[in-house]
C-alpha cells in the first residue's frame, strides 16, 4: 500500500465497530467501498485488524494477567488453553501450584462486594512482593466473585512461598477492605501427581 | 518489498493465457514506480497490454489490493486460510477480467475488485471449482506476504493490553476474543451498550497509540 493521504478518512471508531460487527449494512458497506478505494484507510483497517488479532492470540496463549469473565474462561477452554482453577473463599490457606501443561491460573474471589464501586486486588509474596495488583475493577450489584487471571509461565517463576491476596474496595469515597487470602503456593511441578 | 523484485518473481505462466507477445506496450520502469501511479492507471496498463506483457502493473495491482482482499475475507468467511485464498482467487479474476478487457471503467477497478469479492466469498462451491479452473492456468507468485504478528508485536500489544484500564481490558477480551455482543458485554458489566461501544473505541485507540501504529493522514 502506498502512503497517500485521504481527504475524507474513515473514523477510528469505525474501524473498531468494524472489526466487533458493529455497524449498520449501510455502513458497512460504505466502509468496504472507500477501503477499496483508499489505501491510507485500508491500513487503518489493517492496523485495526492486528489489534484485534493480537488480543486474541495474547488470550490464547496464556498471557492474560487480567479479570476475566466465564464467558472469556468459556471461549479459552474451547480453545484448547488449559486452565487451572483455586476458589478463594472464607477463612483458611488455600494449596496452589502450578503444573507443567498449565497455560493459565485462574482464582475465583469470592467476598461481599455489595456497595462497591470498584474493588481492587493485590497479591503479594511472603516476601513483601507485589506480584500483581488490579485497580478499578468495576463490579456490577449482586456480583459474588470475581476471576482473576495469571499467566502460567509467570508463576512458574515464582519459588514456593505464601502468598497474600487483599480485595479492598472503594464505596464512594472510603476504601474498605473486604477481605483477605492466603494461599501456599507450592511452586511449580512436572506432574499432577507431585514430582517436581 | 522493492518492485523489480516483484516483477522479477512473478513466474512465467501468468502468461499462460490468452496470447503472450514479446514487445509488451506498457515498460514499467524505474520512473513508473512511484506510489503516485493511481490505481485506474495500473489497470488500463493491464488492459492495454497484450496478456501478460504486463507483469509489473499486475503484481503491483496484486501488491496494493490483495491486504484489501484479505481483510474483507476475515470480516466475512472469518479463516484466516480462507481470507487468503480468497485474495489470490479474487486478484486472479480481476486481472484475466483486465486482460479480456472487460473492465469497463478501470479508474473504478477498486469498487470493481470489492464487486468481486463479495461474489467470490459468497460462492461457496462455485468459488472451489472456479479455483481449480485458475489455478490450471495462472501461478501468482508471493507478492503479498500476509502480515504476520511476531513474537516482539505480541509482546507488545499484550504490555499495551494489561496497560489499559480493567474494564477496558474487559471490553476487549469480550468484543474480540469472546466475540460478544455489545448488548451482552453490557449487560454482564452492568453498563449500557453505549457505555461498551465509547469503551471500545477508547480503549483501542488508547492499544494503537501505545502500539505505536500511525492515525490516517489527511490530504
Amino acid at each position: 500500500m502506498t502512503g497517500t493521504p485521504c481527504s475524507a478518512p474513515i473514523a477510528f471508531a469505525d474501524v473498531v465497530d468494524y472489526w466487533a460487527g458493529e455497524l449498520t449494512g449501510a455502513d458497512h458497506d460504505r466502509i468496504e467501498e472507500h477501503v477499496f478505494s483508499c489505501d491510507a484507510c485500508a491500513r487503518e483497517l489493517a492496523d485495526g485488524e492486528k489489534l484485534v488479532r493480537g488480543i486474541g492470540a495474547v488470550a490464547r496463549d496464556g498471557r492474560l494477567r487480567s479479570v476475566v469473565t466465564d464467558a472469556i474462561l468459556n471461549r479459552l477452554a474451547a480453545d484448547g488453553v488449559r486452565i487451572r482453577m483455586f476458589t478463594l473463599d472464607g477463612s483458611g490457606v488455600v494449596p496452589c501450584a502450578v503444573w507443567a501443561g498449565d497455560d493459565l491460573v485462574v482464582s475465583r474471589i469470592r467476598a461481599d462486594f455489595a456497595d462497591a464501586d470498584s474493588v481492587t486486588i493485590v497479591t503479594r509474596l511472603a516476601s513483601g512482593e507485589e506480584i500483581s495488583r488490579l485497580a478499578d475493577i468495576p463490579v456490577r450489584p449482586g456480583q459474588r466473585e470475581i476471576l482473576n487471571a495469571f499467566s502460567a509461565a509467570r508463576l512458574r517463576t515464582l519459588p514456593a512461598t505464601r502468598v497474600s491476596v487483599s480485595v479492598s474496595a472503594r464505596v464512594g469515597s472510603d476504601e474498605r477492605m473486604l477481605a483477605e487470602y492466603t494461599l501456599e503456593h507450592g511452586g511449580s511441578f512436572d506432574r499432577p501427581s507431585g514430582g517436581r | 518489498m522493492a518492485l523489480e523484485s516483484l516483477s522479477g518473481s512473478v513466474p512465467r505462466d501468468l502468461t499462460a493465457i490468452g496470447t503472450a507477445v514479446s514487445v509488451p506496450l506498457v515498460q514499467w520502469s524505474a520512473d513508473s514506480r512511484s506510489a503516485s501511479v493511481s490505481d485506474g492507471d495500473l489497470a488500463r496498463a493491464i488492459a492495454s497490454a497484450p496478456p501478460g506483457a504486463a507483469q509489473g502493473e499486475e503484481s503491483e495491482l496484486y501488491r496494493r489490493f490483495a491486504p484489501r482482499v484479505r481483510l474483507y475475507g476475515l470480516k466475512h468467511l472469518r479463516d484466516e486460510s480462507d481470507a487468503q485464498d480468497l485474495a489470490q482467487q479474487v486478484l486472479l479474476v480481476v486481472i484475466e477480467r483486465l486482460r479480456a478487457g472487460e473492465v469497463r471503467t478501470p479508474d473504478q477497478i477498486g469498487s470493481f475488485i470489492l464487486s468481486t469479492s463479495r461474489l467470490l466469498a459468497g460462492a461457496g462451491e462455485r468459488r472451489t471449482r472456479r479455483r481449480a479452473h485458475l489455478t490450471a492456468q495462472f501461478h501468482v507468485a508471493d507478492v503479498y506476504v500476509t502480515p504476520s504478528l511476531d513474537s516482539s508485536d505480541l509482546a507488545t500489544i499484550e504490555r499495551c493490553l494489561h496497560l489499559l484500564a480493567e474494564r477496558d481490558r474487559r471490553v476487549l477480551l469480550l468484543t474480540f476474543y469472546a466475540e460478544k455482543s455489545s448488548p451482552e458485554i453490557a449487560a454482564e458489566l452492568g453498563v449500557t451498550g453505549t457505555v461498551v461501544r465509547v469503551t471500545r473505541h477508547r480503549a483501542l485507540a488508547r492499544m494503537r497509540a501505545c502500539v505505536g501504529l500511525q492515525e490516517v493522514r489527511t490530504a
